[in-house]
């Protein structure tokens, strides 16, 4: 993972408001976040906690009420940015009247690609996603996952640096789901930035190097996964070749019975538990950064 | 056809409107800069709205040089496969459908067919083609916008210009697809519901009295709900009269002692006249003294004056660049007069007229021509070579009558106490027929730019309205420019009855629009509201394209050729348009946030 940031946030705020003009929600609150180059980023938060509208202001779909939304270095509404991304939306808002070939090429002609990169670029993809035997029926026809798996090709029609994807594992069948991991972790190896958000805390688990909890517009936590996931308060003991009554005095005895120590160590938890703990936490102490003990 | 203004000439009309446009083109452009100065003001302060207008200036500025033809052409691409989803073909289905059931509905007994069914499949297609124009154009990008299809499109390196463009030109494509497949079509409904013939009726020949080079008169049999009356020389061949527009030709054969006529198709039903106008026209007054116009007989008529009968008023054309080597046969002239009666008198009989050829420095004429005019009439006469002036004497058309390739016709209303109305294009020289197809493709030229037009607006409007409202506003602008000369003649007040603050108060007090409201508070009020509305009306209606102008219906319907000047006009008053709508277009959706 490289030192060089991809994607920047200076306390960027969002306020929704009515047609007069008159704040209705304050659905972001100054967000600083950095992401940087290589990295797999995940957002996480519950409904309306703000991690779509973070990516919107990113995608420069919407505009920030104050601070700074920042994409390779440049500001989240100038559209020279998305050379170089790739955005796999929460739902699959493909034309249904497209078939997958058609909307793969018609998505390279919208990054200026020649014909023959298109047609090149469409087949990979169609074969990268697995819908080689549905390429040429209209996305009308489509099931879920097969729509979440040609969205994510879309997504890549350009080879992008940094790859968008907002719930990318919705509508995905197990195997689907698996698939959908694997290939961000190829992403990552091909030295490409992920930023994705999730409400599948395993998923995001297994994938993510560090992510980013929000909750009703604030950030909770954030930090790299495996740091996030110690128990700090606990030790954990693995050891192999004792007797049965040297278990009833660990540390001191395995010594003294000369057991082999295989690791000392915290315990992590689930990244389901965290992300539950920090939202009951937010929520009995609002406007207040996650106990870092926790 | 009766021309009520002056065709425009495009080399008159192009520096004008070109400095008009870029007059206007900077206003708005200064306006949108300031306001945008004061929102950003009002939002960042002061010393950021500088920095920020500025941005903005120079990405619009970037976005507009650095579009990409192969985006905007995917993008047209995607409009015209959304079109076909939306089962456009529909709207030609609803036209082949009127065209089959159209013979129930017009008028098979018409005087002119041609004129009748020409007006039809031209206004049937204006009207499905707008309306079709209306409903793909506003419903498009609203709808994009709300199935969130138009996130994939904007985290694309699209310039927002290039979804107002390329949505314009898709649905253009579709609408000249539309349009090329109707104008076929309807020539083709057309040409075969007015080709025709007949049969001579041999019966009813008849010697002409009084000649003895052996014609023959009668008449044919009856097809299409009309007969003509035919004239054959001693061979049998000869012409039929004028009736419902048309003439046939008819040559003889002969077979032994066996004479067959045969009659030819109709000549003259499906033309395109190239007039040749006079090049000034000048009036005599009752008391034969000259002047630049004739009288008035009201209001509606401005664009013509009127010439008094059994007086000394008169309209006299002078025509140039009549020669020989133009004009070998004589001159082909062709008249529509307008004609107002102060008295009915026989309607059928046409109020009489004479037409005398002066030259314009001898000041030698011909011996006096009379006719009768009829309204909305063209009487066609073929001037010969050789006349005679008023002694009865031989002259020559262009050795005595012709000055310097100048030639002056001076027309009279012979009829006490009637009156011809005269405008220049009233009376010309038929110099040539243009081809009729041809014609019909400029007619169609001019829907496709209204098409156009609509699209634009459409386009336009829907990029911050949503679809329903879109689409009224878009109407609201095609209603406004059929009627934009109402609507300016209201703003600048020329419409009885004032206002439309005023004239509301009229109605809802069933007052006359011709008595003057009552003087006090209540009518300063109303008077002082309607000044304000008036003056947002005139400006707003200023802005807003004249379709009316885009109507070459009449031309292709009454046989005329469509003045290549016209059509310039209005392809670059359409482009201007488009410009126009395409910059709004792009500034509205750059200010708004799609994920909103």
């Amino acid at each position: 993972m490289s030192s060089e940031v991809v994607v920047e946030t200076r306390n960027l705020s969002k306020d929704y408001r009515d047609f007069w003009g008159r704040q209705k929600v304050r659905a972001l609150k100054a967000l600083d976040l950095e992401i940087r180059r290589g990295e797999i980023f995940g957002l996480l938060g519950p409904n309306g906690s703000g991690k779509t509208t973070t990516i919107k202001l990113l995608l420069g779909l919407l505009f920030p009420t104050s601070g700074q939304a920042l994409v390779f270095g440049r500001d989240a509404t100038d559209v020279s940015k998305n050379e170089r991304l790739g955005y796999l939306p929460e739902e699959s808002y493909l034309y249904r009247f497209l078939n997958a070939e058609e909307t793969l090429d018609f998505y390279g002609r919208l990054f200026d690609m020649p014909a023959a990169v298109r047609k090149q670029r469409t087949a990979e993809l169609i074969d990268l996603v697995g819908l080689n035997w549905a390429k040429r029926r209209q996305l009308k026809e489509y099931s879920k996952g097969m729509a979440r798996r040609i969205g994510l090709a879309q997504a890549l029609i350009n080879d992008p640096e940094l790859i968008m994807l907002d719930e990318p594992t919705s509508g995905l069948d197990p195997i689907g789901t698996r698939e959908m991991k694997d290939l961000i972790l190829k992403l990552k190896s091909q030295g490409k930035t992920v930023l994705m958000c999730s409400h599948l805390l395993a998923d995001v688990q297994d994938v993510c190097d560090r992510i980013a909890i929000l909750h009703q517009g604030e950030l909770k936590e954030l930090g790299r996964v495996d740091t996030l996931l110690k128990v700090r308060d606990e030790t954990e003991i693995r050891a192999r070749g004792l007797s049965e009554a040297a278990q009833n005095e660990i540390r001191s005895v395995i010594e003294r019975h000369h057991g082999t120590v295989l690791s000392l160590d915290n315990p992590t938890t689930t990244l389901e538990e965290l992300f539950l703990a920090i939202v009951r936490d937010s929520e009995a102490r609002p406007g207040r950064r996650a106990k870092q003990d926790s | 056809m009766v021309r009520e203004t002056d065709p425009p000439l495009f080399s008159q009309w192009l520096w004008p409107s070109v400095l008009y446009f870029l007059e206007a083109a900077a206003i708005l452009g200064l306006l949108t800069v300031v306001l945008s100065f004061l929102v950003a003001a009002f939002r960042y302060g002061p010393v950021a709205a500088g920095d920020v207008t500025y941005q903005a200036v120079r990405t619009s500025l970037r976005d507009l040089f650095s579009l990409s033809p192969r985006r905007i052409s995917a993008l047209a691409w995607l409009a015209v496969q959304e079109s076909l989803r939306r089962r456009v073909l529909v709207g030609f289905a609803v036209f082949l459908l009127i065209l089959l059931f159209a013979g129930w509905f017009l008028d098979a007994n018409s005087n002119d067919p041609a004129t009748l069914y020409l007006s039809f499949v031209l206004t049937a297609t204006t009207w499905l083609v707008l309306l079709m124009a209306l409903f793909l154009s506003a419903l498009s990008l609203p709808a994009d916008i709300k199935n969130h299809t138009i996130y994939t499109i904007v985290t694309k390196p699209v310039r927002l210009g290039e979804i107002v463009l390329g949505r314009i030109l898709g649905f253009a494509v579709i609408g000249t697809l539309m349009l090329g497949i109707m104008g076929l079509f309807s020539y083709i409904f057309v040409a075969r519901v007015l080709n025709h013939t007949h049969e001579v009726d041999v019966a009813s020949l008849k010697n002409v009295p009084n000649d003895s080079s052996g014609s023959r008169a009668g008449r044919t049999t009856l097809a299409q709900n009309h007969r003509h009356q035919v004239t054959l020389d001693a061979k049998g061949n000869g012409s039929t009269d004028i009736a419902q527009g048309h003439y046939h030709n008819v040559t003889a054969s002969t077979d032994g002692d066996k004479v067959t006529y045969d009659v030819g198709p109709p000549q003259d039903l499906l033309t395109a006249r190239v007039p040749e106008f006079a090049t000034a026209l000048r009036f005599k007054d009752r008391s034969g003294k000259g002047g630049d116009r004739g009288i008035s007989v009201g209001n509606e008529w401005k664009y013509r004056s009127y010439i008094e009968g059994a007086t000394l008023a008169a309209a006299i054309f002078t025509f140039s660049d009549i020669t020989p080597e133009r004009y070998p046969n004589g001159l082909p002239i062709e008249m529509t007069i307008r004609v107002f009666r102060s008295y009915k008198g026989d309607v059928e009989k046409g109020i009489l007229g004479s037409l005398v050829l002066k030259n314009p420095k001898t000041g030698r004429a011909s011996q006096i021509e009379t006719f009768r005019a009829k309204d909305f009439y063209i009487d066609h006469r073929d001037i010969p070579r050789t006349l005679t002036d008023p002694t009865g004497k031989t002259i020559d058309l262009f050795d005595d009558l012709v000055a310097d390739g100048q030639l002056e016709i001076e027309l009279q209303c012979l009829d006490d106490s009637q009156y011809f109305g005269v405008a220049k294009p009233d009376i010309y020289l038929r110099a040539r027929d243009a081809s009729f197809t041809m014609n019909f493709a400029k007619s169609y030229l001019a829907i496709w730019v209204q098409m156009l037009l609509v699209t634009g607006f459409g386009v336009m409007f829907s990029t911050f309205l949503s679809g329903a409202v879109a689409m009224m506003a878009t109407l609201a602008t095609i209603v406004m420019g059929f009627f934009k000369q109402f609507v300016v003649d209201v703003a600048q007040g020329a419409v009885q009855g004032g206002g439309p603050i005023e004239s509301f108060v009229r109605i809802v007090k069933k007052q006359n629009v011709t008595t003057q409201m009552e003087p006090g508070l209540s009518t300063d009020v109303i008077q002082a509201g309607d000044r304000v509305f008036m003056w947002f009306m005139t400006h707003v209606t200023g802005l807003l394209p004249d379709f009316r102008q885009f109507d070459n219906v009449d031309y292709v319907a009454h046989g005329f050729d469509i003045p290549p000047d016209v059509v310039l006009v209005q392809v670059f008053t359409a482009l201007g348009y488009i410009a126009a709508v395409f910059a709004i277009g792009y500034l509205f959706l750059r200010t708004r946030e799609v994920a909103r």
